[in-house]
């Protein structure tokens, strides 16, 4: 049963810091590819595209058994934090990215006739109205990074799904356990809706 | 797929029936073949090996990366170890030929396969489990095995199963190192990686203090790598057998009695030979006595 | 929203450029010491890499993986317009679950649930039907989206024209909807092409899985992946490049 609390907690700690994490480096992106230095925005259109464009899974593999490689050795949990958050981050930059544009030009144009510098435009004008326009993305990048927390459990890190399997390989009971661990994610998911909706309203 | 493995094993006979080739595994079957008996008794009408014969082609759910065992030679398309090649022969038996067609199990979807008849046969280290003998019927078991430790040359403190509590132990998912290292060693902190290579990386790379795996694949691994050592003998003992659907006791007599017969002509060790005995030194064992 | 560079401005530029790509070219270069440092630039490692037999088996795979996202997308494609063009009750809680259980759940729910139902499919449709159902309710979304992102006025002005409302969708609301939901029909075509790499829980041979058997058979498993990655990224990339492409001779010819 102590395997089962393990799997459940060490999910629920790789999909709060992850999140935390790609929305960090996901933010750095998102203001790479927007500054007006060209080279800068190449920089962060590559990581865009890198990252987005190839699995998780292969990822965490190059994570888990590259970076030793090159000198970097990590406990597996924190590899794992590592590759899903900068994996999620490329979808947050994009997310943050539009939430920006999607604000009217005109917006911005306003702000800088009525004299404020770029900064203050973007900081009381551009980014409170983009803030609420990004949170429902957010919030599915969130459901989406939970779920893909479940691949950790491949490169050897105890998650929920790794804990389910290793019981269901001595209870051979694979409905049971899986229905189960799929409600967990469910709530989980749940609850990451409810927490969207609730700051919706208060940016709202 | 299992035209292209036949293809490739006619390529086989056209190309090297020279003795050994340079690829490893490649074309042993052959010479297995040539002494690989074939049924000639009584089919009864819709059995399984009366279904076998009419589609013309055994289904196996087995897998593709498992050296020495059963691992696909990906420039050649030909599937070699022990478990692959007893797959041959015993499609040889049900049908005057080698035509299997190889489907990819899991630990997770190997009852399902055989339940819903996708597969007739699983040759894939299946250990025999009370547990798993609830959901399907095995036949042997074939192959006597067991669970060893192996740690990186220089490392020192580890000389019994005893010696790995509270160490951090690497094994192969899903395989039954998982439950032996709980069994010897409650305390040991268990990692687990997908593959046999990723588990060598990782001991290599200092993630884990031992690695404890099937003795076969640690005896090739160590063959090939001068930094592997293995500590002592197998502390465990897995009988691997025929997985075939649950409550079939035609068919798993069937397999049986040809297990039996293999054993008995000395074919069961001619493949040991050609497979796990190219890095086992030593005869040939007897083979397990089968249950029933 | 920015001003027009000044020349103040253009010099904080080039600076910011030239530090950024010194510090960038740094990075690069000691990635790659540490990496030749553990020998895994040798050349004997890569060599296998650049013979044919090799690819052909990893191409295999990629054929798996294109023919699985193809059949997954049209699937979906056909579910998503369905949903959308009935928003009822019954379709938004669809959407609404579909997008909060994992697919691996559902590959499992093919596996081990449904065969005791007597539903027992090929081994290609227990990857491709649960991808379907999951990225149903996806293009579901993005329809939906595309369809509202066309003004009423459009609609509207169609329908005074005196044509008739089949006509004003099709020719209409639907061209400028497909205009604006190319960018998100891609991203998702190229989710589903990363999606296709659940085929190792269902024993589908698609270009992860071959990667990770021949990373078993040659050892080279840093190597292998890295590959393996790479033709991703082309085939994704392609995609993207693709669909721009088509957009913009859509472009040309729609002025």
């Amino acid at each position: 049963m102590s395997l089962v609390l393990e799997g459940f907690l060490n999910t629920v700690a790789l999909t709060l810091l992850s999140f935390a994490g790609a929305v960090l480096v996901g933010s750095l992106v998102a203001v790479l590819r927007i500054v007006p230095v060209p080279l800068l925005r190449a920089v962060g259109a590559v990581y865009v595209e890198v990252w987005r464009n190839i699995p998780l899974l292969a990822w965490l593999v190059l994570f888990v058994f590259g970076l030793p490689e090159v000198g970097v050795k990590m406990p597996l949990f924190w590899t794992a934090f590592t590759a899903i958050a900068l994996y999620e981050a490329a979808f947050v930059a994009e997310a943050l990215r539009s939430g920006v544009n999607s604000v009217a030009s005109g917006q911005g144009e306003a702000a800088r006739a009525l004299g404020l510098t770029v900064p203050q435009s973007l900081r009381h004008v551009v980014l409170p109205q983009a803030s609420r326009r990004v949170v429902q993305p957010l919030a599915n990048i969130a459901i989406a990074l939970t779920m893909a927390t479940a691949l950790a459990g491949v490169v050897g890190v105890v998650d929920m799904t790794r804990a389910a399997q290793r019981i269901n390989l001595e209870l051979a009971q694979p409905l049971l356990v899986f229905t189960g661990v799929g409600l967990c994610y469910l709530v989980m998911a749940a609850g990451i809706g409810y927490g969207a909706r609730v700051l919706e309203r208060r940016f709202a | 797929m299992g035209r292209l493995l036949v293809a490739a094993l006619l390529l086989f006979v056209a190309g090297c029936s020279g003795g050994e080739s340079a690829v490893p595994g490649g074309g042993k079957i052959d010479a297995l073949l040539t002494k690989a008996p074939v049924y000639a008794g009584q089919v009864t009408p819709g059995s399984a090996v009366d279904r076998i014969r009419k589609r013309g082609e055994l289904l196996i759910g087995g897998s593709q990366d498992a050296p020495l065992l059963s691992q696909l030679d990906p420039v050649s398309g030909e599937l070699t170890g022990f478990d692959a090649y007893l797959g041959k022969l015993l499609a040889q038996y049900v049908l005057g030929k080698p035509s299997t067609d190889l489907l990819t199990a899991t630990s997770e979807t190997r009852e399902p396969l055989l339940a819903n008849g996708t597969v007739d046969v699983i040759v894939q280290t299946y250990t025999i489990t009370p547990q798993r003998a609830e959901r399907v019927s095995f036949a042997g078991p074939y192959y006597r095995s067991g669970q060893s430790i192996a740690v990186p040359k220089g490392s020192t403190g580890i000389t019994k199963p005893a010696d790995l509590a509270g160490k951090t132990v690497i094994v192969g998912a899903n395989t039954p190192g998982v439950k032996a290292v709980r069994d010897v060693a409650p305390t040991a902190e268990v990692l687990e990686f997908g593959s046999d290579p990723e588990c060598l990386t990782a001991l290599k790379q200092g993630r884990g203090d031992a690695y404890v795996q099937d003795q076969a694949i640690l005896v090739a691994d160590a063959s090939k790598d001068a930094d592997l050592r293995l500590v002592g003998e197998p502390f465990t003992e897995d009988l691997y057998g025929i997985g075939i659907k649950h409550g079939d006791a035609e068919f798993t007599k069937f397999v049986n009695d040809w297990l039996r017969e293999i054993g008995k002509s000395g074919l069961w060790q001619e493949v040991w030979k050609q497979t796990i005995g190219t890095v086992v030194t030593g005869e040939a064992p007897a083979p397990p006595a089968i249950a029933s | 929203m920015f001003d027009a560079p000044g020349p103040r401005f253009r010099r904080r530029v080039l600076w910011t450029s030239v530090v950024s790509a010194a510090v960038l070219a740094g990075l690069v270069a000691l990635g790659l010491r540490q990496f030749a440092a553990g020998g895994q630039l040798d050349a004997d490692r890569w060599r296998p890499y650049l013979t044919w037999p090799i690819w052909r088996y990893l191409l295999e795979g990629l054929g798996s993986t294109v023919l699985a996202a193809g059949a997954t997308g049209v699937l979906a494609a056909a579910g998503g317009l369905l949903l959308a063009l009935r928003p009822n009750r019954f379709t938004r809680a669809y959407a609404e679950i579909m997008r909060t259980v994992p697919v691996l759940l559902l590959v499992y729910v093919m596996l081990f649930v449904l065969p005791s139902f007597g539903v027992n499919l090929p081994l290609f449709w227990k990857l491709v039907v649960p991808l379907a159902l999951s990225h149903a309710a996806s293009y579901a979304v993005i329809f939906r989206a595309g369809v509202e992102s066309v003004e009423p006025g459009q609609r509207e002005a169609g329908l005074s024209l005196g044509m008739p409302d089949g006509v004003v969708t099709r020719f209409v609301v639907l061209p400028q909807a497909v205009r604006h939901m190319t960018p998100l029909l891609v991203t998702q075509a190229v989710s589903l092409l990363k999606d296709t790499s659940l085929g190792y829980v269902v024993s589908y041979t698609e270009l992860l899985f071959n990667g990770r058997v021949l990373a078993n058979y040659n050892g080279l498993l840093i190597q292998t992946f890295l590959v393996v990655a790479f033709v991703y990224l082309v085939v994704n990339l392609a995609l993207s490049w693709l669909a721009r492409r088509l957009e913009a001779s859509r472009a040309r010819t729609a002025r």
